[in-house]
């Protein structure tokens, strides 16, 4: 058994290098796949981020009464913290609904016109945060049954537009994904058999001699799996050579924050060198099947 | 030592007659290396190849098989390894049935037999020793039994002097030898060469078949394909000619073509 694996490994890294063109092919088409793969990969991750992101930003706002007491306040944030559709409230005051305003006037490059205001004309308000955009219509409407809640922004709306598009982005980000999949499964499958096929006249010898289907067989699924192995690890290599600028690419695209981008440096380690290892077997397996016994 | 080859058509023979004659073939089956029995071979296109062949070869013989190009040769070689499955009919090789063989035990029988082509089938990469050593490696055999093995047949073929040499540096002969010495290496029961010479000039071809000759007084039984009529009409040994797929001419001492 040690033999037959020596054997099979040792015939395996001959095979390779003895037919370095079409194993460097093979290699090439395999590392090209993985990055396509590695590469929708990354962009799915970060639009899916993005899409939680975006999701995160549609929110109920109830502005509050100006005769409220902090105690009916306090009784409406109980209230909106105990609705099963809500993950967190947070209270705005007057005068950080001013600053805010303030801010973001200065943030466009305006003039500030509420410095000639003798008083705050803002309301404060409860800023409600959704479990799932679909949820605001029921929300809104709890809210504006509340007597300490004066109106609410309702962003039905937008919130449903979110929710669709975001829907379809990633149904669509998934179909794209198993396309590819599949593909690449084609193509690598094929390139390996061309492999296997310039050395169709060892595998006749091997079987006019004797040679058991495992000794046949294996031989070319080592070398498959070489092949996957080298294309994950070059693809890996230059992933991580090009992390700076896929990360600020990221960022700056997506909005995903750094924490994210580590796990999915994880991710990609592990697809790229499951997917360059499994179709690196799965094609010599498949192109060796046809010269074995019937 | 006489082979009767029968085809299926009725001959009036009284019953006692045929089973007597039965029982003489069962006598001779069982020290037989290989018997066809009533085989036929149509393959999925319904193209036949073979038609109610009858054949049996017994332990050491000597059998060219000649015929013309399509006359089923090659579709009887790949019977023999069972690369492909009789129609109908049984093939016996070294008293197995090739039919009722599982699947794992092909690569085991393929070992009963030693094939030589016309192309001599080398790797041109490996060098005479590998080539031979080839054949044991890729049966599992321990590396301590595989070189006094390969020695051995390099030995028994005159090629010890050559067997650092890759075959583009070997002459047509010396590459037919190699081949030779690949299918004796598994110390088989039967040799087939299918066409040996014929890639070959005629003053080397008889020095291959002086060889498969001494191979064959070593015991080892011979079936050789050839169009060489020249040889096959010299040596004076059992042919047996093929067209059409049918066994036509089965006779011992026999010349290339029959004599009417």
């Amino acid at each position: 058994m040690i033999g037959f694996v020596a054997f099979s490994i040792r015939r395996a890294w001959q095979g390779f290098w003895r037919n370095a063109l079409m194993s460097l092919a093979a290699t090439a088409t395999m590392v090209l796949m993985l990055v396509l793969l590695a590469g929708f990969w990354i962009i799915q991750t970060g639009l899916l981020s993005a899409l939680d992101f975006t999701e995160q930003k549609v929110e109920v706002v109830a502005n509050i009464d100006l005769d409220a007491t902090p105690a009916d306040i306090a009784g409406l944030e109980a209230r909106i913290r105990a609705m099963p559709e809500v993950t967190g409230v947070t209270f705005v005051s007057k005068d950080e609904a001013l600053a805010r305003f303030q801010a973001s006037m200065k943030a466009q490059g305006r003039e500030d016109l509420t410095k000639y205001l003798d008083t705050n004309p803002l309301t404060a308000s409860e800023e409600v945060k959704l479990k799932d955009p679909g949820f605001s219509k029921t929300v809104a409407d709890a809210l504006r049954k509340e007597p300490a809640v004066r109106n609410v922004l309702d962003t039905k709306d937008t919130a449903q537009n979110v929710k669709t598009v975001t829907d379809i982005l990633r149904t669509a980000g998934t179909v794209i994904l198993v396309v590819i999949g599949v593909i690449v499964l084609f193509i690598i499958v094929n390139t390996i058999r061309l492999a296997v096929f310039a050395r169709s006249e060892e595998i006749e010898i091997m079987r006019l001699v004797g040679a058991s289907d495992a000794f046949i067989r294996w031989p070319f699924v080592f070398e498959g799996a070489m092949v996957g192995l080298f294309g994950a690890a070059i693809t890996l290599t230059g992933l991580y050579l090009l992390s700076e600028p896929i990360a600020s690419f990221m960022v700056d695209f997506f909005r995903v924050l750094p924490l994210s981008f580590g796990s999915l440096a994880n991710q990609l380690i592990l697809i790229v060198t499951a997917a360059g290892l499994g179709l690196g077997i799965l094609g010599s397996w498949v192109s060796v099947r046809t010269y074995l016994i019937r | 030592m006489t082979i009767t080859s029968t085809p299926t058509a009725a001959s009036p023979r009284s019953v006692r007659e045929r089973l007597l004659r039965r029982g003489r073939e069962q006598a001779q089956a069982d020290r037989a290396v290989l018997v066809l029995h009533d085989v036929t071979k149509t393959y999925p296109n319904g193209k036949t190849a073979l038609q109610d062949v009858d054949l049996v070869i017994p332990e050491g013989d000597f059998v060219f098989l000649v015929g013309p190009s399509g006359a089923g040769k090659s579709t009887l070689i790949k019977l023999l390894i069972r690369d492909e499955l009789a129609s109908h009919g049984q093939v016996v090789l070294d008293g197995q049935d090739l039919a009722r063989l599982p699947r794992r035990a092909v690569p085991k029988v393929r070992r009963k037999i030693g094939i030589v082509f016309q192309d001599f089938k080398l790797l041109p990469t490996k060098s005479v020793w590998e080539n031979v050593a080839f054949a044991l490696e890729v049966t599992g055999t321990p590396r301590r039994k595989i070189r006094p093995a390969v020695d051995r047949v390099l030995a028994l073929v005159g090629l010890t002097a050559q067997r650092e040499q890759v075959p583009s540096q070997l002459s047509g002969g010396e590459q037919q030898r190699t081949a030779i010495a690949r299918a004796l290496v598994h110390d088989p029961r039967l040799i087939i060469a299918d066409e040996p010479t014929g890639n070959l000039d005629p003053l080397i071809s008889w020095e291959i078949i002086q060889l498969l000759l001494r191979i064959n007084e070593l015991g080892v039984t011979v079936m050789m394909a050839t169009h060489d009529a020249d040889v096959v009409t010299a040596l004076r040994k059992r042919v047996v000619a093929l067209e059409e797929g049918r066994v036509i001419r089965d006779e011992v001492g026999g010349a290339y073509h029959r004599v009417d």
